[in-house]
Order: structure tokens, then sequence, then C-alpha cells
């Protein structure tokens, strides 16, 4: 592998999905992959005067169009330090809530409550469900409406430019807008109580870290010129590598981001993590009233959030309007400045986004864009294969696939790529050999026996290296012995490979072959290789590092190695000779 | 009304799904059409989807992998009609624009790298018309609410659809607007297919093309107004190129044959 340089975005739309492998009582590996064509958006703004990029960057998604206009706008205005009237700025503002309105709307009630009232999708469910069905379809459409009437369109409007508005919208028109919200308040406060009352089940639940925009002004909200993470933290939207840490994993277009080599979460969740408590009027009450530890760490609770979020849309659009029409409209604010470089970011209904310009001699000469969903990947991931390792552990293996689904209809990752993706696979039980060529086709890894001598099966691992070594193998390590360049030479390019005893919960000589994260994942291992992963391996490290496990029969002081392990490990050596 | 129903089947290739989008958005219209007309596949709105015979295809979406390829040449097998909705399938789209090959690749190397994707080869973004016969073209980005029923609506009658023929600039004098080329702002209505409802003109700003090039459209006599009004050519070719797809090459090149 060369040199990889991160200048690409991939929508998440369409063709994508995730697949768990199931190898015994392990899930080994979990896939999430979208298989959608490349379309190099970044590389064709290029050349192009920032008033074309804003045209063109929203067509990256029809469904978060105005997300990425807003975030273009911001990140060029920034580059070429213009400033827009407050009245610009509050219009944006109601154009951005009408797209969470439409997005949340069609998300929380047709794609994710089908799944908890047990109906196979929205039609069937209007049996039982008629008045929300019918509600949530006009609360789509008033969600639509505002964009339209801010944006020009229902879909890649044009009306917001760089400095400003191309025609404002009428007093009659923001009127309407404002009176319709008031209308809709009994049913939305009737949708927060039925989602964050709905029965989420408890696997995946595990700690993240969230991060989204910090509103000026200590308000909840959808833009900032920094970053939050829940752990207090704040970046600088300006410095928004220092968050996103892109890199490319080759099952999938779809970029990865990382902060200090963890996996982190965006969205309406990470949103009400971050910043619940700043929250007002009725959303605040129900806040106080539902917001408790479990909205912490399971991703499900992201329909609680965004349902928690229309409340908040629904109050803050009668304001938005009461203020924007106390003020003149304004004529657009034009650049003084022809270079530049600035980043822009936004909550998109599913995430924050960020758009990031450099502009020289008027032209675009350099741009990134990274999405919600990119950033969301990892652990996206993580939380199914967490689900899936917690549904094997008590027996329930026929619901992971139906489990998996939800965890990633729940990130809201888009609109087509919601429906039911998931794929649990069986691993054969030589899976490993085909793992184990795959890993020696083009380069030897650098083997590593890990365990304790003289305790019978826990040794296997070092007795597989010093056999390895005593056939001439090179670059093989004890866990003892092993010296920080062993790994650090590696860079990344060649795989890494932990040889040890596993308990799979299989029969004993069992062998499996899994991705070191993954294994850092799972409680029960990861007490072990932790310390490694995070402290010595960097993340390209990581990602091609894998541990050879064998199912230990017994582990017990002064005992040799058992006769099935032992003959595992012959077959591993036999393997490794070919 | 034809003794059956029509059967008919929306796809989406690469795109942003705008148009399959803006089909969902006739909310009121499509439960009528759904009583109408019997869709047989619709991802973004339905999950059991048939892929058998039909009366009309309309396809969204450019063509950038080979697995689209296959796709789409099962999609003409089946259908007696195909539409192409949308700029992406009519012209390629607004990443249909590296038009070198060898520029293309360099581009994407620039992004993925040498990482080998292991699931689909990727392909430079051409229109569908590329590897398929298209019956009709329904330009936009994304298509138009009105345009797209009136096309259906007529289909669903038995009858070809009646699609505009005449610049923005026909809808913008019937929005009575003042012609922005009057005060100087590089406007691409007379270059770009009819459709939107001169949208972009009622709403003060200038036409950025998104319908893509009216094939009839006066090249010579506004090429040389645009000159004259100090607007560069190297200018007015880029703007236009970026809705234009692969179909900016036989519109310029038209072009130039008509200026000498």
């Amino acid at each position: 592998m060369k040199k990889i340089s991160i200048e690409h975005l991939a929508r998440v739309e369409g063709n994508g999905g995730v697949t768990a492998t199931l190898d015994g009582k392990v899930v080994t590996d979990v896939k999430f992959f979208v298989n959608e064509g490349p379309r190099l958006i970044e590389r064709l703004t290029l050349g192009k005067t920032p008033e074309e990029d804003v045209n063109l960057v929203p067509r990256i998604c029809a469904i978060c169009t105005l997300s990425h206009k807003y975030a273009a706008l911001r990140a060029m205005e920034k580059a070429l330090d213009i400033r827009v009237p407050a009245k610009v700025s509050l219009l944006r503002e109601l154009m951005h809530l009408g797209e969470m309105v439409e997005s949340h709307s069609l998300h929380v009630f047709y794609l994710a409550l089908p799944d908890y009232v047990g109906f196979p999708n929205a039609i069937a469910m209007a049996s039982k469900f008629a008045l929300e069905v019918k509600i949530a379809l006009e609360m789509k459409q008033y969600g639509n409406q505002i964009m339209k009437t801010t944006s020009g369109r229902y879909i890649h409007g044009e009306n917001p430019v760089i400095g400003g508005f191309g025609r404002f919208p009428g007093r009659d028109e923001l009127v309407a807008i404002k009176n319709r919200a008031i209308q809709f308040m009994p049913f939305v406060l009737m949708t927060v109580k039925l989602f964050c009352e709905l029965d989420y089940p408890e696997a995946p639940e595990a700690e993240t870290l969230y991060a989204c925009c910090n509103p000026p002004a200590d308000k909840y909200g959808l833009v900032g010129d920094e970053i939050i993470l829940s752990n207090g933290e704040t970046i600088d939207v300006q410095d928004y590598k220092n968050l996103t840490n892109e890199f490319i994993v080759s099952h999938s277009y779809c970029k990865r981001s990382h902060y200090k080599g963890k996996p982190y979460s965006v969205g309406a969740l990470a949103r009400v993590n971050c910043l619940g408590e700043r929250l007002d009027g009725e959303a605040k009450k129900m806040y106080k009233k539902y917001f408790n530890a479990r909205w912490t760490k399971n991703p499900l609770f992201n329909n609680a959030a965004q349902a928690l979020e229309l409340l908040f849309a629904f109050e803050r659009i009668p304001e938005v309007v009461n203020e924007a029409l106390k003020l003149p409209d304004a004529a657009i604010v034009t650049a003084q400045n022809k270079d530049g470089k600035g980043a822009g970011a936004v909550e998109a209904p599913r995430g924050t986004l960020f758009h990031y310009y450099e502009i020289t001699r008027g032209l675009v000469s350099h741009s990134d864009l990274i999405t919600p969903t990119a950033q969301n990947a990892e652990d996206i991931e993580r939380y199914c294969y967490i689900a899936a390792q917690k549904l094997l552990d008590s027996g329930q293996e026929d619901k992971i696939k139906d489990r998996m689904d939800l965890v990633i209809r729940s990130f809201d990752p888009c609109i087509s790529c919601s429906v039911h993706m998931a794929q649990v696979k069986k691993a054969s039980d030589d899976n490993w050999r085909d793992k184990l060529a795959e890993l020696t086709a083009t380069t030897s890894p650098v083997f590593v026996g890990m365990g304790m001598a003289g305790w019978s099966d826990d040794g296997v691992g070092l007795e597989l290296a010093r056999a390895l070594r005593r056939r001439g193998v090179d670059d093989v390590w004890l866990e003892a012995e092993l010296e920080d360049r062993a790994l650090s030479d590696t860079n990344g390019r060649r795989p890494v490979v932990f040889l040890d005893a596993v308990d799979f919960g299989a029969a004993p000589g069992k062998i499996a072959i899994i991705p070191l994260q993954t294994a850092a994942w799972n409680s029960v291992l990861s007490h072990r290789f932790l310390p490694l992963v995070t402290g010595r391996l960097n993340l390209a490290q990581q990602k091609n590092s894998f541990l050879l496990g064998i199912q230990p029969s017994s582990v017990r002081e002064g005992e040799p190695i058992s006769e099935p392990v032992f003959r595992a490990m012959e077959k591993i050596l036999e393997e490794i000779k070919k | 009304m034809p003794k059956d129903k029509l059967k008919i089947g929306i796809y989406e290739l690469t795109g942003c799904a705008g148009d399959a989008l803006l089909v969902v958005d006739c909310e009121n219209e499509l439960v009528d059409i759904f009583q109408a007309a019997d869709i047989e596949a619709f991802l973004m709105a339905k999950s059991d989807n048939n892929d058998g015979e039909l009366d009309v295809a309309l396809v969204e979406g450019s063509v950038t992998t080979e697995k689209e390829i296959e796709e789409l040449l099962d999609i003409r097998k089946r259908s007696k009609v195909l539409v192409a909705i949308g700029i992406c399938a009519s012209l390629g789209g607004i990443q249909a624009c590296f038009l070198d090959p060898k520029e293309w690749e360099k581009n994407l190397k620039k992004v993925y790298g040498e990482v080998d994707m292991i699931n689909t080869k990727a392909l430079p973004s051409k229109p569908i018309d590329a590897f398929v016969k298209v019956d009709y073209y329904l330009p936009g980005c994304p298509i138009g609410r009105e345009q797209f029923l009136f096309t259906l609506t007529r289909m669903l009658n038995g009858n070809p659809p009646e699609l505009y023929r005449f610049p923005v600039c026909m809808e913008c004098k019937w929005n009575e607007n003042d012609c922005l080329l009057n005060k100087n702002i590089l406007c691409l209505g007379p270059l770009t297919a009819a459709g939107c409802g001169s949208v972009c003109i009622n709403h003060n700003l200038p036409c950025v093309g998104c319908w893509g090039p009216y094939e009839e459209a006066n090249r010579t006599a506004e090429f040389k107004l645009l000159l004259e009004k100090g607007f560069s050519e190297e200018h007015v070719k880029n703007k236009m190129a970026n809705f234009s797809g692969t179909k900016i090459v036989g519109f310029f090149s038209q072009f130039k044959g008509e200026k000498k």
C-alpha cells in the first residue's frame, strides 16, 4: 500500500450494507460497506469559482442538500472574510430547521417506528397507527415547504448564496410557517412521548465519544465555529482535522474517522448528549423527564433524540420567524478578497458535516468534505459487532440480523441504505486457512507469540512462535522480548499476527483468525490486547493486525499442552510452511 | 386508458437520489399514481420489488461501476420504454466532468490512493445512453415536479410524452422577470433547457444551467452577445460545463461550426 491522501467524499445512499462473520461462538468480523460508485466531488470543484462550488456541492445528497449548501456557505464566507447580516443568519437557520423537520419526521415514523411496533413497513403500520402515519406525512411536507420557501425549491434550491439570499421570503410566507408550527405542537409532544417510551433493547450498549457543533451563547442549535465533545473538550472548526483524522478501508468507498485512535459518533443523540442541558421550554421539560444514563451509551436512543429535536425545532421556528420579521431585508454582501482558506461546519440531520476550501485568485484550489456517515462508519461497525457478540453469547443467534439492521438504521445513514441490509455469514471450520493465505500472499507477516509458559495450553502461542523460528521463519517474536521496533518497522504495510490461546467457547483445538480491532471490542479478549493496541500500534498497524487463536482445553500450572491443541499447532505450522 | 395498468419501475444508479426523492415528494399525487399504475420496483419507496417485464422504466443516475452497466442492460431488456430522469442519467451529471479517462484516473488515485476496492470496479461517469437506447429524456437537477407528472400521466393514458422544447428564457418571460443579461449578469438561461419554471431568475439570481444544454439554442447569437458584454469564452464554457456532463462536447463542437 502506498501513501493514501484523503480527499474524497462518498455519500452513503443506495448500495451499502453490513456483513458479520460468525466463527463458532465468536463474531470474527464485521464490515460496513458502501458500494456506490465514486463521484470524486472534491476533485471536480477544483478550478470553479466559489459561487459555482456552492451550486455544485449540494448535489452530493438530495436529502441533506441544504446542510451541504449551508456548510459550503459558512466555509466560503470564512475563507473570503464575509460577515452576513442577522436576517440572513436567521433565515438560514429556518431553512436548516426545515430540512431537519423533513428528515427526522421521515426517519422516526417511516423508517424506525415499524421495527418497534412489529410491522414490516409504514404502509402496513397505518392499520394501527393511522393518525401517526398521516400527520407524520404532513409534518414532512411542512419541512419541505420551509425548504422551498427559503431556498427556492424542494431539492437543490439556489436562493441561498454567498453573502445572503437572492430573494427574501415575504412576510405572509413567514407568518404562515410560524402559524403552522404552532398547530403541530400537540402532535410533536405526542411524538416525543412515543419515542422516548419505546422499549429499546439493551444490546448494543457501550460507551462512546459524542461530537457536535457548539452553538454560540450557550444555546442548543445546529451550527457553530467550534466542535464540542461529550468529554467536555472543544476543537476549533478550523482545526477539524484534529477531530476527523480520515482514513480509507479497502472494503468500502466510504471513508472513516477516528479521534485519538477511537471511533466517535455524531448525530441527534450526540447533540442531545453534548447540548441537552441547554434546551429550553417544553424540550427542556421533556429532556429532564426522559434523559438517563442509557442515552449516553446506546445508539438506538438516537430515535428518541430525533423526536426531542423535532420538539426543539417546532419551538424554535416561531422564534426565528418573529426575530426575522423585525429585521429589514439586506443586499447580498460581496467578497473583497480573492484568496483565503476556511472550514465551515453544520449539523446535518444525521450529524456534523465539514466543508473546507482554499481559494486562490478567485478559484477553488483545494477542497475537503467530510460527511456524518463517514464519521459514524467505525462506530456503526463497532456497535453491530457488540450487538452480534452479545446476542451470540446469550444464545440468540437468530436475532443478530434484525438487531444489526436496527443499529444501522438508528444511525440514520440515509434513506435508501437504511432499508434492510444486514447479513450474517457463518465461517467454515477451515476459514482460518483462507485468511492465513490472504495475509501471507504478498508479504511475510510479523509473528508475535503470546501467553504464559508452563501453564498448559496458555503456552501454545509461545510454543508456536518457537517452532516457527526453528523452521527459519523471519521476524518471529515472543511477547516478553518484543521490541517496539518490531512493530513500528512494519508501518502498517506488513501484517502483524499475534499467536495465542483464545477462549471462543468452542471445542478444544478450534482455530480462528480475528482482526485485532475486533478482539479489542470483545470484553473477554480485550484485557490482554488493549494495552498493546493503544500503546504501541498506530492506526494503520491496528488495521493490519490479527489474532491467530487456538481454543485451549485447559489452563493449569505445570501441565503440558493438551492433545487437541498440539494437533492444531501442527496444522498451523503445516499451513505456514506452504 | 390502456386496458391493463402500466407496469412501471423506478431505478437509481449513481447520483444524489434527488429525482427519486422528488417522486416521493409528490406525496398527494403519488397515491393516485400508485392506483393508476403498477409500481413494480421503486427501492426508495417500497421493499417488495419485482424484476419482471416493464412497460416503462424510469432510470436516475449515471453509470460509474461495472455492476451498474449490467443492471442497466438488464433493465433495458425488460422494458418497452426507457426514460432517463435527471441530468445524471441524461448527461452524466456533475460527476462526468473528467472527460479524459486519464484525467479521471489521476483524480481517482488522488482520492483513493492505490487501495484496491474489493466489491466493484469504478468507471468514469457516463450517461445511460452510452450503453442503452433511451426513448425519452426528462432533464433537471432535480427533475421538475410538473414536468414529471405531466409526462407520466400522458404515458398512463397511452400517449407519448410532450417534452418542453424551449430554453429557460421562455418560462422567464412568462414570469415577467427582468432579463439579467441587461444588467450584465452572466445568466445561462438562453442556453439551458426549460422546465424549472425559471426558478433562479425568479429569485433575482442568474440561471446556473442545471437542466443541461438546450439543443436547439441559438448558440451563435448568444455567444456573440456574451462576448460583447465582456464575458470570456472560457468563462462561459466552464460555467456551462458544470451541469452538462459528457454532452458538453457535442454542444460546443456544434457551436464552433456555427461560429464559422
